[in-house]
């Protein structure tokens, strides 16, 4: 039953708790990506980006499971690409605005002392304004990672494998004390994944932390 | 569609309100003078936060589902037939569970954003237990209320969560209709238009709450105690002049 609710079940693997974190993590890795892409396109140029801003803001109000139900059935993709691209979206709309809120907020002053030390724009981008942004809103982000990590369970819907389909599917199959067993360990795999994430991002936020206070 | 629009707005409101009186509980209880207390009260609040709402749902309703009709249980739920107002009671309890975590962390941060100087200030001005908390809490409402609206959105988009059983609410109308006519495009549709135009409702009614307490300052407890007299308010020492002492 463990090894079920870890990689999933026979035929379907990767499942289970393996194809959450997996799902999760390439789907908040990428919307960082495309939210950092998202943000410049936001600061550098606010009129021309409304629509898309606009676009974003609605999406955010369209639940995960509606999202990870129009790509599955509307779309000819398959079905674990239909789950990931929804979570990619979810998580653009999220991150993409922690981003841009925190782009826009850079400090003029660092802006003059990057031109005081002759930086261009491009190594101004990469060196000062991108590493402060991603400090500032490490928050934010962690936040939402670890918020993203419990909502893989929207891909039950569909009937993506993750954790949480593969400890309903083994619960329904269960005799009534197996299934008590079953929910209790999948509840506690969520938890304990979700306490060594917390623990990792606190790790990395008090590295970072570090970092800014020296450097700014 | 109303049926359903209905029928999600009640699973909305009784979870939310559910999950938010648990949320103040637990906020209640981290703050509380007993060690036993604050540490039950914490692991509560792990617990909930770390387990995600899909699987709450998925084990109330399993647990709900082989339970037989009970009388005392009111069928609240519009749409969901009378004997599977268990599992709605069931899936309503497990969505508020989901919640209260998130709702209980935002009631802590809101309190201690006072600050501990704001929090003493109530005790010195000696008002009594009622008066001093109704003053904090309007206070921290201020604080809380936006986290609280986007959680309630949250909250709402998790009642969908409710179309895994046969509890009537609007995704498990949008599944229903999209299979049954193929048009998943025209259901999906509808379906986000009424979600956005529900959480636009949602957060226009935390955004008009935080105005009004903004807006309108809090009321002077109608008895405060008397003040001694070098503290009364007289224009002397109401001035904003500094002090000229080293």
């Amino acid at each position: 039953m463990i090894v079920n609710l870890l990689l999933g079940i026979p035929g379907e693997r990767p499942g289970g708790l393996l194809l959450s974190i997996l799902t999760a993590a390439g789907s908040g890795a990428l919307a960082v990506v495309l939210g950092t892409v998202y943000a410049t396109v936001c600061v550098q140029a606010p009129r021309l980006s409304l629509g898309l801003q606009a676009a974003l803001a609605v999406l955010r109000g369209v639940p995960l499971l509606l999202l990870v139900f129009v790509l599955a059935q509307g779309t000819g993709l398959p079905l674990p690409a239909a789950g990931f691209l929804a979570l990619l979206l979810y998580s653009l709309c999220h991150v993409g605005e922690a981003l841009r809120s925190f782009l826009a907020a850079y400090p003029a002053v660092l802006r003059e002392q990057a031109r005081v030390l002759g930086l261009g724009t491009g190594r101004e981008w990469l060196q000062l304004r991108l590493p402060w942004t991603f400090r500032r809103s490490l928050d934010a982000l962690a936040t939402h990672w670890i918020s993203l990590l419990k909502d893989t369970g929207a891909l039950i819907v569909v009937g993506i494998g993750e954790l949480t389909t593969v400890a309903k599917v083994l619960s329904e199959q269960a005799s009534i004390s197996d299934w008590k067993l079953i929910l209790a360990s999948a509840a506690l795999l969520y938890l304990a994944t979700t306490v060594v994430l917390v623990q990792t991002l606190e790790f990395i936020k008090a590295r970072y932390s570090l970092g800014g206070a020296e450097s700014t | 569609m109303i049926v359903y629009v209905t029928a999600t707005a009640i699973l909305w409101a009784l979870s939310g309100v559910l999950a938010v009186g648990l949320g103040l509980l637990l906020a209640a209880a981290s703050l509380s003078s007993r060690l036993s207390v604050r540490l039950l009260g914490g692991s509560a609040v792990t617990l909930t936060r770390g387990v995600p709402t899909s699987l709450l749902v998925v084990a109330g309703g399993i647990v709900a589902i082989r339970l037989p009709p009970s009388g005392w249980v009111p069928n609240l739920f519009p749409g969901t037939p009378g004997d599977l107002r268990m599992v709605a009671a069931a899936v309503t309890v497990a969505l508020a569970v989901g919640s209260t975590g998130h709702f209980a962390v935002i009631f802590q941060a809101a309190h201690a954003a006072l600050g501990r100087y704001r929090i003493e200030q109530t005790t010195v001005l000696g008002l009594a237990p009622l008066q001093r908390t109704a003053l904090l809490a309007r206070e921290a409402a201020l604080i809380a209320l936006p986290p609280t609206g986007a959680r309630l959105v949250h909250h709402l988009h998790n009642t969908a969560f409710a179309a895994l059983f046969p509890v009537a609410d609007l995704f498990g109308w949008i599944q229903e209709q999209a299979s049954a006519t193929f048009e998943v495009t025209r259901y999906a549709l509808l379906g986000a238009g009424a979600y956005v135009g529900l959480s636009g409702l949602v957060w226009a009614g935390c955004k008009a709450l935080e105005l009004r307490l903004a807006v309108r300052p809090a009321r002077p407890p109608s008895r405060l105690p008397a003040a001694p007299p070098n503290l009364s308010p007289t224009p002397s020492n109401l001035s904003p002049t500094p002090s000229t002492r080293p």
